[in-house]
């Protein structure tokens, strides 16, 4: 399976006289990391919406590969590969394994009649997709949590768990919404070897949003920065660090006469 | 889990087992408890995966065993096809699984109060239909119920004579094994369908719809797919009260059954099977037993005495109206939540061991959390 490449181009959002996105291209270079970076408010979750079909860009196009994603539905966007992890966590009642399972949606087919007669194939299809949402566990960390309900973990394993949903899409394109965003410095750096070693394990491109510039840093190979819906700088970390637009936004003009 | 498994045939043998000797000991009255209640539990079990796994809210539910119960009446009755009533029975249940599948474009776009709003406009217009279609429901008066045939053998007294170690077998012990089976079924399907990949999907779409999405659920198609199932057990609801009443009037299927049903399910606990079962215990044989037992009970009047009094019916609603509050603010998980957490604290004093005692750790189990989306009336 080779990993198409995904393209944004003059994606501009618009909600009730905002805009979001003001003509936002950048492309994620298939197998390879690119952050999105940028000052709160600056769109970037605005983008993951767009890319994932949960917000309708007013103009630009988003391509994976030669497939449109701008017009489908988001479960149709996820069964082209995309998966996506939320700034705030979002899991469902339940186990870890029961979370996991959800991501095993796509790749299993039992339906209503199936589940409900419990035919053999479908009993069969399910502990085939259980076996495989537990090694997904262990790659990630949560393998002594399997069994537990989701809301009995802690913040950052919970974290994790939607890591671990996303990827058991066995995702082309994952895109990644702040993974270690309230994480202590322990949890923070398993994530960055977690996503680190997804990369190179399952050959897929990650899209991160991050404000944790260490992270950042050691994990992209390129970054895009945002700042009130406009693209303000592009480049290698190394490059965009240097930037003086993105100094700026980050850190503010130096007022005139201040002491 | 898989410490338990190897004994829960063994149990659930156990259990069928239990079920199967009420005939023999049992009167006629004990047994229409019976059969309303497993009635009741069967559709109780529909409405729970969608209203409690789905959490979508449906004051509908008396129009669809309404349409089981009258389209098996119509089906296998005169007028009407006349059908084998084996026939009239399967068919009757597809036709409310059609009633909600035709419901569906309307259950895959709105949800929450709203969806509960469309719905109740169901049950009036279900109900202004059987008071006037008189041809097929038989107005107001309603139609009396063939009784079930398969094969040979009636579900009614006398066809043929049956005795049973001695016990005359009539129409009730007989429609007895038959709410068995139908439990069974719907005890084997729903947690099939609760424990695999739909029921999972389901539960997604009440938890957070742009999860499940991004996860790559169809929600609109789920939505649908939850109706027509729940139809479809509120179906087979319907035939099997059809056959226990022997008699079905449009004024049975009003508003107040659906809440009846919402009360059931709030009880128990959203989204389990035993607790839908047990609620629907509660709230159907509540009311049938009171009127029972009215001459001795303070406070409850005979039925048909007017004084004033309070009747075994309403007295029944003031009862479970007071059990849905106070499980609402004690236990928002059901009966079934309550009896999970009794059963881990008394396995958690168990283990601690007999040195400790059951008051050495603090007890306090993981408090189930009130799911804030889920529409419970």
């Amino acid at each position: 399976m080779t990993v198409p490449g995904l393209s944004v181009r003059d994606v501009t959002v618009r909600f009730a006289g905002l805009t979001a996105l003001d003509g936002v291209s950048f492309a994620v270079a298939p197998g390879t990391v690119h952050a999105l970076i940028g000052p709160n408010g600056a769109g970037k979750s605005t983008c993951f919406n767009v890319l994932s079909g949960l917000a309708r860009p007013a103009a630009g196009t988003v391509r994976l590969g030669d497939t449109e994603l701008t017009r489908l539905a988001p479960h149709r966007i996820a069964a082209l590969g995309v998966a996506r992890t939320f700034q705030n966590i979002v899991t469902t009642a339940g186990t870890v394994a029961d979370n996991l399972m959800l991501g095993r949606h796509l790749h299993s087919r039992a339906g209503f009649t199936a589940s409900a007669l419990r035919l053999p194939w479908a009993v069969r299809e399910q502990r085939e997709h259980l076996a495989r949402a537990r090694e997904i566990a262990e790659l990630t960390g949560l393998g002594p949590h399997f069994d537990s309900p989701v809301e009995l973990l802690s913040y950052g394993d919970r974290k994790r768990v939607e890591l671990a949903r996303a990827l058991c899409l066995e995702p082309r394109v994952l895109l990644l919404d702040e993974p270690v965003a309230g994480m202590n410095a322990a949890e923070r750096a398993r994530t960055a070897e977690v996503i680190a070693r997804v990369r190179a394990e399952l050959e897929l491109s990650v899209l991160l949003v991050e404000h944790d510039m260490g992270l950042v840093m050691r994990l992209a190979d390129e970054v895009t920065v945002l700042d009130f819906g406009r693209r303000i700088a592009h480049g290698t970390p190394d490059e965009v660090r240097r930037d003086p637009e993105v100094l700026r936004a980050y850190l503010g003009t130096p007022r005139e006469g201040a002491a | 889990m898989s410490d338990r498994r190897p004994r829960t045939p063994v149990r659930t043998l156990l259990i069928a087992l239990v079920l199967c000797v009420p005939p023999f000991y049992l009167d006629a009255f004990w047994l229409r408890v019976g059969l309303f209640s497993v009635a009741a539990a069967i559709g109780a079990v529909g409405l729970s995966l969608l209203s409690g796994t789905a959490g979508q809210l449906s004051l509908g539910h008396a129009f669809f065993l309404a349409v089981g119960a009258y389209g098996y009446t119509w089906l296998a009755g005169e007028p009407g096809p006349g059908l084998p009533t084996a026939v009239a029975a399967v068919l009757a249940v597809l036709l409310a699984g059609a009633a909600g599948g035709l419901f569906s474009p309307v259950a895959g776009r709105v949800r929450g109060i709203y969806l509960g709003v469309a719905t109740l406009a169901l049950v009036f217009l279900g109900h202004h239909v059987l008071l006037t279609a008189d041809s097929v429901t038989g107005g107001f008066n309603g139609r009396s119920v063939p009784p079930l045939r398969l094969g040979g053998f009636g579900f009614t007294a006398g066809e043929p004579e049956l005795t049973v170690l001695g016990v005359p077998f009539g129409a009730e012990e007989r429609l007895w094994y038959l709410a068995l089976a139908l439990l069974g079924l719907t005890w084997f399907t729903a947690r099939g369908l609760l424990r695999s990949r739909p029921g999972r999907a389901l539960a997604a779409l009440r938890d957070s719809e742009t999860a499940a999405a991004v996860l790559g659920v169809d929600v609109a198609r789920h939505r649908a797919a939850a109706f027509v199932v729940s139809s479809m057990y509120a179906g087979t609801a319907g035939v099997l009260l059809a056959l226990a009443f022997r008699r079905i009037v449009p004024d049975y299927f009003s508003l107040a059954l659906s809440v009846d049903y919402l009360a059931m399910i709030v009880l128990g606990g959203l989204g389990s099977v035993a607790g839908a079962t047990a609620g629907a215990v509660f709230v159907t044989a509540l009311p049938l037993l009171l009127s029972r037992y009215a001459d001795q009970l303070p406070l409850v009047a005979a039925p048909g005495t007017a004084d004033g009094a309070v009747g075994p019916t309403e007295a029944a609603r003031f009862l479970y109206g007071a059990a849905v509050v106070v499980v609402l603010l004690h236990a928002p998980d059901g009966l079934h939540g309550l009896t999970r957490r009794l059963r881990d604290r008394f396995r958690a004093a168990r283990r601690s061991g007999p040195g400790s005692g059951p008051h050495a750790r603090p007890s306090a189990p993981p408090i189930a959390p009130v799911r804030p989306e889920e529409h419970t009336p």
